[in-house]
This record gives structure tokens, sequence and C-alpha cells, in this order.
């Protein structure tokens, strides 16, 4: 309020997503074939060798990586001798970042949950103007949002109202 | 100088004029003033007329309770809105303001003539009037009460201003930023909460505004407030202006509306007009003070007639002496001190009428000294004065006995009858209230929630007592959130503490009938009517309220409501409790519709879901049809084709060659994990196990009830994957089924369920040439008929994508549904496209997609099925895995209803006349001659024009369908009876040769 802030919204290029389902019991197995520390909470994420990984329920994780990383993520979770699912998504999401003053204030009008309290580093899978969304919060004022590739538009068009709004500065 | 503006005083700015019309005529009011405080400045009371009786009125408060003071504001086309409340609307350059209410004038008001009758409206008027003749009710009645009735004018047109929406979080949450609101918010925030301090006024303070003579901790109360506001942001407290939390609403989330742009001269390009805040908060306190309540006695709605308080207000905040020659009366000691404002500021006032007979000493020392009269022990018996009061009769009483009354000449009448709690917030937590004898008003009792309540609003009177109650208040919010907090005393110099009695109406000796003393000025309901509704049989406030609409106008009784109730106490001879209190309700004050709305408004009212192939079909002129929240082509209409010869030529392209359509809506569910062939055995009806990888299978998904839920083919994928697919409305819906027997039924099978709807993008391509596009882009397969046949799966490469390819059909033509990566939609389509331009390709929409499965018999669910289908009733007990143990809905099939004769199953129809076209939903009987109401032996689920048949189709259920093939069933229409015989569903190809070449 006051001051007027107004964050850049930008389109993130394509990246691989998988969908990680595995019982508590194959967590370490899933996650050191991954080269990862499977985080055990909810909101916590793991990174290492290009990969990060996001809990997101209590036998869920997404995947991430470069998507030249695609095949060996198969192979890798392919070897691994403990039941789980892995299953590409990474064209069901398209992802978009915000940044710059402003972001929290963009994010708040939409997304019910208090970003503020989702500390740097940290994700979330929660509501974005009405929408289904995991969002990252990167830094103070910086998010990456993911979200259902269509609802996009929708969405988009609504942040764009909030971009108008947050430069006229009320 | 407007004639009543008294220089030096005021917050309003002497340098900053801004020029307003009212009712066409040209004003000049200051910047700070609000719409009301400025027509008083040039002594303009008459604002508006009466709802039911046109009487003329005036503003009676300065706040949002304003009931009379109701005007039309406009800025430009579009930017009307009726009954904006003159006392809280902020002055701006070029504001438009009219009156309601009336005609041809505001002063002179033909409606007026409803006063003159206004024994012929009394409560319960409209149940005791309109009753007879019967049928005078629709014609004449109804119209007339509807033109008269209602206050000021709907907007017409389409509202141009954006209104924003923001959810909040914060530790603490004031409402109200009078002085115990700024105690508390200061006393929390400096323990180190976060704070949002939240109120409807244009700036922070409250009463303080209005009593500029109040000294705390040695400043001037507007000093101190300067200080505080000042210290409020250095805190970081999120202070919230021109902010009403209209509702308080479970576990402390409330409903906020700030208004940004109505009181500004210029918008600001892309502004909103006013923000709802949804703000959740781990601690609520409520600050939100006590409104002055009105006397009753008659007369008491003149122009001119004001609350003391409200005078005092546009005295000492405005600047603006409400009249030259004021009397007070009152049962309040705050009155005395509006008085004595007045009196310094050079306003007469010839008498203070006091209900009480012993008047405080040093009140009437005060009073003595500015040579004020002061009536104790009085009455108010009657007003005079036609568009302003001129008069007002103060009668001694004596032991019960009201004496001769002396009139005293004026030109502003102030009241006070105490002050009532502002319990609205508190009350919609559905927290309990207690009633206190003595104060004649209710307190806060209990409630659920994690609030805490400060000040006036808990009945205390007094600014030191406010602003320590604040204080502790605020700490006591964050001492509950783990903070050490303290709340530090505060000096007080020149407070003005008071007491006072409340009544019901105010004694008379004049005949009951000639009393016109007014309860609810918005509603026009007088003590006689409250009365009436009592002496005719109601006993509880809730059948009074409504028998009389006192408190049920816009400004929901604020300042009406105990004394209706008091009132209806003292006529039953009992207390109010007995009487009860109606419930408060959201919003406390009125609230723009469109707030509500926020962004989802237009194209954004509600997500409109886009395929990866959506801009393709947009640009080739598809026209759309809402599926689920999505939006599908719904036919490509070539050159000037209506709709049922765009659908015709589709058909018959996919028929004869090929076509192309976008499937991508599908729901799609990837079920992976060793025990993916067991859950799904268990979900579906059909037997999974034996499937083998590279296969498909139509699957058929039941309720617990037996009854058919969802449809589609299932690809095996791997021993552990299972590709299902859903309808396009089912998606979300089947898979939260899924999940719901996993989670709860079966947790021990190790097994995962993910949506995959939105990766793939689905394209189908159907006909007998449609190989012969498709098998140039394939790579990795071989799609021959031998080496692919018909219901098989496989990863291969269309087009350059990975892809997976089903070789299915919903057309019964030769068919494949190619799945690629959702980013290669378009791509892979117009790749297709291509590859199709030598065949004839036509891309086909839903409509001709339904048509050709109906030519099939295929059914869709939702459209041919309602919830109560069965798969035997569709004539698909095939599909059930007849050597199954259980699966979700198996043990309802044997029920006895589910397997006796007579249920409706599912057929074909052909109308004797290929050229009639049946209505879907139509009603099937045997007799169409029987008399009405005729029985229902079925309905018709799904009818078309068939190209490839050349005359229309229908589908049907029908009682014992099946047995009756051949028989004639009658579909009774408006224009007349429509035969048809009952037929197989499947009209087309009915060997299924096609499919399979």
């Amino acid at each position: 309020m006051g001051a007027t802030h107004v964050p850049m919204v930008e389109d993130l290029p394509p990246r691989h997503r998988l969908s990680l389902r595995v019982r508590e019991g194959g967590r370490g197995a899933v996650g050191a074939a991954l080269g990862l520390d499977l985080p055990e909470r909810v909101g916590e994420r793991a990174r290492g060798g290009g990969r990060e990984a996001l809990c997101l329920g209590p036998d869920e994780w997404l995947i991430e990586a470069e998507e030249a990383d695609a095949a060996a993520l198969a192979r890798a979770l392919g070897g691994v001798d403990v039941s789980h699912a892995a299953v590409d998504i990474s064209d069901r999401e398209v992802g978009f970042r915000v940044s710059g003053p402003g972001t929290l204030a963009l994010l708040a009008m939409g997304c019910p949950r208090d970003v503020a309290r989702i500390a740097p580093g940290r994700g979330a899978r929660t509501i974005f103007h009405g929408a289904s969304v995991v969002i990252r919060r990167e830094a103070e004022e910086e998010v990456r949002i993911d979200i259902w590739r269509s609802v996009a538009p929708h969405v988009r068009a609504l942040m764009e109202t909030g971009l108008k709004e947050l430069r006229a500065g009320l | 100088m407007s004639r009543h503006r008294i220089p030096g005083r005021g917050r309003v700015d002497a340098g900053r004029p801004v020029q307003f019309t009212f009712d066409g005529r040209s004003y000049d009011g200051l910047q700070g003033d609000t719409l009301a405080s400025a027509l008083l400045s040039h002594g303009v009371h008459l604002m508006g007329r009466s709802f039911k009786y046109h009487r003329p009125r005036g503003p009676v408060t300065a706040g949002s309770e304003e009931p009379n003071a109701l005007v039309g504001t406009s800025r430009g086309p579009g930017r009307t809105e009726p009954n904006t409340r003159a006392t809280v609307q902020e002055l701006r350059h070029g504001l438009v303001a009219e009156s309601q209410n009336r005609w041809p004038t505001l002063s002179f008001d033909a409606g007026a003539v409803n006063d003159a009758l206004s024994p012929l409206f009394s409560a319960g008027f409209y149940y005791k009037t309109f009753m007879w003749p019967r049928n005078f009710w629709d014609k004449v009645y109804e119209p007339v009460i509807r033109r008269a009735a209602g206050l000021g004018r709907a907007p017409t047109e389409e509202d141009p201003d954006i209104y924003a929406s923001r959810y909040a979080h914060t530790d603490v949450l004031v409402v109200g930023a009078g002085p115990s609101g700024i105690a508390a918010a200061l006393a929390a925030a400096r323990a180190g909460a976060s704070v949002t301090l939240a109120d409807e006024g244009t700036e922070i303070g409250g009463s303080l505004l209005s009593d500029p003579g109040v000294e705390i901790d040695g400043s001037p109360a507007w000093d101190w407030l300067e200080d505080r506001a000042a210290e409020l942001r250095d805190l970081g407290v999120t202070l919230l202006t021109r902010t009403t939390a209209i509702g308080y609403y479970h576990q402390n989330f409330l409903g906020l509306v700030e208004r940004l742009t109505d009181h500004l001269d210029e918008i600001p390009h892309g502004a909103p007009r006013e923000r709802m805040w949804r703000l959740r908060a781990a601690r609520v306190v409520l600050a939100q003070g006590a409104l002055e309540r009105p006397l009753v006695f008659d007369g008491n709605d003149r122009p001119g007639v004001m609350l003391a308080g409200a005078a005092q207000t546009y005295l000492n905040r405005y600047g603006v002496a409400v009249g030259e020659r004021a009397v007070v009366v009152t049962s309040h000691d705050s009155a005395y001190y509006a008085a004595f404002d007045l009196a310094d500021a050079g306003i007469a006032v010839p008498a203070i009428i006091d209900t009480r007979a012993e008047i405080r000493p040093d009140l009437a020392s005060e009073a003595r000294l500015r040579a004020i009269e002061v009536l104790s022990g009085h009455t108010v018996t009657a007003t005079s004065g036609r568009l302003c009061v001129a008069s007002v009769t103060a009668n001694p009483v004596t032991g019960g006995e009201v004496g001769e009354g002396r009139q005293l000449r004026c030109d502003c009448l102030l009241v006070s009858g105490g002050w009532t709690p502002s319990l609205h917030l508190f009350s919609h937590t559905k927290a309990s209230l207690s009633w206190d004898a003595e104060a004649g008003t209710f307190l806060p009792d209990r409630s659920l929630e994690d609030l805490h309540l400060a000040g006036a609003g808990r009945g205390l009177w007094g600014y030191a007592a406010s602003l320590s109650d604040g204080a502790e208040a605020g700490a006591a919010a964050a001492h509950a959130l783990g903070h050490a907090a303290q709340a530090t005393g505060l000096l007080v110099a020149r407070d003005r503490i008071g007491t006072g009695i409340t009544h019901g109406q105010l004694p008379t000796h004049r005949a009951p009938s000639r009393v016109r003393a007014f309860v609810d000025y918005q509603n026009d309901v007088t003590a006689k009517d409250i009365k009436l509704a009592v002496s005719e049989g109601m006993r509880s406030i809730e059948h009074v309220k409504r028998y009389t609409t006192t408190g049920m106008a816009t400004d929901q009784g604020k300042l009406s409501n105990l004394n209706a109730l008091a009132i209806a106490a003292d006529a039953l001879g009992t207390t109010p409790p007995q009487v009860g209190l109606t419930t408060f309700r959201p919003p406390y004050t009125p609230t723009t519709f469109a707030t509500f709305a926020g962004y989802h408004r237009g194209a954004a009212f509600e997500v409109t879901r886009r395929t990866p192939i959506d801009g393709w079909a947009e640009e080739n002129g598809a026209v759309w049809e809402p599926v689920g929240q999505w939006r599908r082509a719904r036919h490509f209409p070539q050159g000037d084709e209506d709709m049922d010869a765009a659908v015709d030529r589709e058909c018959r392209a996919v028929r004869a060659g090929v076509g192309i359509f976008d499937a991508s809506t599908l729901g799609k569910i990837d079920v992976t994990g060793p025990d993916a062939a067991t859950f799904m055995n268990r979900m579906y009806t059909n037997a999974w196990t034996k499937l083998a990888p590279g296969r498909c299978r139509y699957g058929l998904l039941l309720g617990e009830d037996g009854y058919v839920r969802d449809d589609g083919v299932v690809g095996r994928m791997a021993e552990d994957r299972f590709h299902v697919t859903t309808t396009t409305g089912g998606a979300a819906r089947v898979l939260t089924m899924m999940e719901d027997y996993l989670q709860t039924e079966w947790p021990d099978l190790d097994v995962w369920l993910t949506s995959t709807t939105e990766h793939w993008a689905v394209v189908a391509l159907n006909g007998p040439r449609a190989r012969d596009v498709l098998a140039p882009l394939v790579e990795g397969l071989d799609i021959s008929g031998e080496a692919f046949p018909m219901m098989s799966v496989a990863e291969c490469t269309v087009a350059g994508f990975p892809a997976r390819l089903f070789r299915l059909s919903f057309t019964g033509e030769l068919g494949y549904e190619i799945n690629v990566p959702a980013r290669h939609g378009r791509a892979l389509w117009e790749a297709l496209m291509a590859a199709g331009a030598d065949h004839g390709i036509t891309p086909y929409g839903t409509e001709a997609m339904h048509v050709l499965r109906a030519e099939k018999g295929f059914i869709i669910v939702g459209q041919d099925t309602d919830g109560t289908v069965t798969p035997e009733d569709l004539g698909l007990g095939w599909t059930i895995g007849k050597t199954k143990e259980d699966f979700v809905g198996m043990r309802s099939l044997s029920r006895p209803d589910l397997v006796a004769r007579g249920r409706k199953q599912f057929v074909g129809l052909l109308t004797a006349d290929g050229a009639v076209r049946l209505e879907e939903g139509a009603q099937i009987v045997d007799d169409p001659d029987q008399p009405l109401p005729m029985r229902m032996i079925g309905h018709v689920t799904s009818s078309y024009n068939s190209a490839a048949l050349g005359r229309s189709i229908a589908l049907a259920v029908v009682e014992n369908g099946r047995e009756r093939m051949g028989e004639t069933v009658h579909i009774p229409m408006p224009e007349g009876n429509v035969e048809a015989t009952i037929a197989p569903g499947v009209f087309y190809d009915p060997d299924g040769g096609r499919a399979k070449l």
C-alpha cells in the first residue's frame, strides 16, 4: 500500500518434471538413485546435480530437472528396486516467475496462502485465482509458479489486471 | 465562506474549495468535507424524502449509520450510485448529487400525499389492504407497489470500474481506529506483533476527531493523533482507512471493503474503485465504538433534528454550525458537551431539555456559565416546522404526569438517547450478548473466536477508560501470540465522562393517534406501528420486525433496533431480553455488489480452459461450446454454413475420408504400481488382469450404488502401468473417487494415481483414410491393420514427437488417438492437416463427434445416463468381468430393483417421418390419447440428423425397451404427437467391420 511496486512476470522455459510417489520406506533408496536426499516434510526442497525435489505430500515429491536430464532420470529410477511411481508431467504445467518488489502483493490478489510465511527456499501446493498451483519462493520477492496449462491464460490475464492495479499505486 | 462555516474550526482545508452540485444547483465546500457537511455549511438540511410517507428529511448523523441523507451520486456514464450516504461521501471536484424519492422537486413532492394518508398505511398495511379483490394483485397492486417501493434508481449501465480483491494475513487485526483501537494497535505493535488497523473513516481518530479539547499525555487530542499516526507507521502497522470491516466469519476470517477512488478528484489509470480484503487474523480486537441513540417523540424526524454527537462532529471536525439556535434534548451527559462546544463557538443554545430529574452538578454549573437553561425532568411532546424544525415543545414530567408544555424556538434540535455499543461484528461470530438493564443496552458476552473487545464497543465511556481498555486489549492479543506485552496507561485531561438512561417512547400527554414519533427513519416506522404490532399479537421482536419492517432498511436498524425493542417491551410489560434481539448479518454497511465479484467479471468471470489446439481452432473459425470449464470447438462452419450444414459435412468427411478432432480435454489418469491391475479390477467393472501390455479396453466405472458414473478407454502401457481415460467432465471427479477408495479402503495397495490430462494433447483421426494420413508420420511402429489392430496402444514417434498412439474408434470408423506432450499439440495437429491435405482431411467438432457416436449407439455418460442407469440397462453387461470377486458397485447390481423387469433400457428410436427430429429430454408414452397426466415410459436422451442415414435418429431409455424392438411409441409434443419405432441403438455398420479395417 502506498508506494508503487510493480513486479515482473515472465514465462519460464519448459523443465522436465516428474511426479514421484513412494512410501516412507522407499524414500531413501529412490532419493539415492536421484542423487537427492528427498525431504521429509511437506514444503521442503532438496537440490543437487541440477535436480530438485519439492515435497508436496507425505508420499509425494515434485522432481524437476533440465530437459536433457530426462533420459538419465528415467534410467536412474528404472534401476530402483522399490515400489514407486514416476510420471512425466513436464507438459502438464507451465511455469512463470514473478519477481521484484510487489511480488507478494500480486500473489495476494489470488492466493489465500500467506506466501510471506513460506520461507525463501521452500514451496507449497496451493490455490491461485481458483487454480491449483505449485509455488516456490526463491527469494523474498521472487516466486516461481507452476500452473496447469489450460488455465494459465485465465490466470495470466488476471495477473495483468493485477499489474495494472499495482501500477496505479492504490 | 458559506454562511454556517466557522472559520478556523475543523479539519477541513479552507484554502482548497471544492465545487459540486446538488439537485442541479452548484455549491462549494472544502477539501475534507463530506457531502453532508458541505450542504450543512450552506444551511441545507433537507437532503431527501422518506421512503414511505415522503416526509422531508435531513441528516441525523455524521457517519455510516445515516438513515436519512441518502442521495444518488454520479461521476459520469455508468458511474452512478443510488443511496450514497451523504454523511460519508467525501466531497470531490465535480461530484454530482441528486436527492431521491421526490417528484417534482425535493421541497415540493407530490408523493408527500402519502403522509396525509398515513392513517391508511399502518403496520401490516399491505397484508390487510391488498388481499381483495384477489385478481387485482398481479395487474394493479403489485405493479403499483413495485414502482413506489425501493429507494433510488438502480444503475442501468454496465459498471466500468475495476474492483479488486486481496488476501491478507496479520497477527492482530484491530477494527476501529478510535482511541481504544489506536491504543490496542500500539500496544500490540510495540510488543512485536504484526498489526492491521482498519477504520471506515478517512483518517484515524474516531471520536477524538470531534473532541479536540481533550488532552492526552499533555498533548491536545489532535496533536496526539498525529504523533500516534507517525508511530503506527514507524512500527510497520498496516493502516487501512476508508475500510469497513463488513463481515466476521469463521476462525478470524474477516471481509473488509476499502474504498479507493470515490473521494478522488481524478482516478488514476487502472485504479480499482474498491478492494475486498479477505483477511485472516490470529487475534482480532473489536474497537468499533458506540452509536448514539435517537429519542422517540412526535416530530423527531424533521430536518434539523439531529443527534447531538453529530452536531458536535459537524462543528469540530468540519467547522460547520448545524444551526444558529440549538435546543438540546437528552437522556445522557454526552449531549452537554455538544451543547457547550456549540455555545463556545457562538451558537445560541437557549436550553437543554433533560429527561432525567437529577443533573450532574458540574454539568449544571457549566451550563449556567454559558447561560444555558437546563430543563430537568422534562419530556418533548412536539416539534414544528415544515422543511426544517422551527420549535420544540418541552413539558415537565412529575410523578409520571406530563405537564403543560413550553414552546422553544430553534432552528436545530440536538438529540441524545444514550449510546449503543456496536456489536455487529461480534454478533457475526455467533457470540452471545448480555442485557445491561442499567445502561439499557446489550453488551458483549462470549464468543468462540480469538477476539478481544475494547472501549465504547463494550459499554465503556470516557477517553481515559477507552484508551486504557484498548491498550489492555492490544497487549492481551499480543500476549496470546507469545509476545511480552504491556499496556501503558495514559493521562487524560479534560476527559468527557458521562452516563445516561434510555427510553422507549418519551412520555406525552397527547392522544396516541396524533403522535408521529419515528423509530426507524429509513423505513418510516413509528412508535405507534410497533405498539400496533404488539396489540395484533406479535410477541417476539423477530415478528414485530417483519410486521412493521423496523430495522429492515439498509442501515439494519443501527439507530432504531433498541428503541423498537424498548417500545415493544414496554407495550408487552416485559424486559427487552424477553422480546429478543434480531440477528446482525453481514455486511455491516451496504456494500457494492461488484466488490464481492472482484476480478471475476466479463471474460474472467470463470476460468475458461483451453486446449493446446485452441488457437488453431480459433483461427479457423470454430464455433465454441462450453464443456465443463473447457471451451471446445463445436463445429467449423465453412462460408455461410449453419450448424446443421457444417455438422453434415463434417460427418460425411469422417465416414467417407478422414476427419481430425481435438480430444485433448479427455481426462487422463496414470495408474502405476505393482498393484495397478488389482486396483483397476476393484474400480472398474471390467477384468484387467489378462489385458496384455500394448492393448486397450473400454472401461466402465460405477458408483457404489451400481449406477454408471464414467467410462473411457484404458490402455495397459506396462504390467504395472495403465493409461486411463475419462470423460471430459468427469476427469477431476473420477480421480477424486479413485483417490478416496485408495486412501480409505485400500491403503495397502502399492499403486499411485497421477492426473496427466494436461500433459497430453490428443488428436483423433477417424475415417477410412486415417491410416493413409497417419502412417507416413509414424516412426518406430508398424501401424498396419495386422501389426496394430483395433484396441492397440504403443509408444512411438509421430511427426517427430514422442507419442502414445491408441487405435480405437468412437465413430465406428478406422480411428487413432495420438497423444503427444501438450506443448507439441498444435504442431502435431498442423502436421496431420498437412499430411491429410491430399486426402481431404476435415476438422470436426464435438457436434459431429456426437452424431457419429450416436449412429453407432455409443453412450455419452451424463447425456444418455442420468445417474440411475446400470450397465445392464445400457446393454453394457458385457463389460462386467464375470469371474471378478468384487468391484465398486458390484453388490448393488444384484439388488432386487436393479434386476427387476420393467427397468428403462437404452434403445434406438426412429421417427415415422425421418425428417422429424425428436427433442432431447422429450417424454415417451405408449398411448397418446390417454388422459392427463400420462404414464411416461421413458425419454429421449440423444437426437440428431444423421447424414450417413439420411434421416433423423434418436437414442432413448424405454421401459423393457430391448424386448419391444419394432414396436411403436409416442412422443407428445406441444406441436402434436410424434410417432416412433423402437430400434436397435446401433444404426450404422452394426457388424462393426469399418473400425477394424
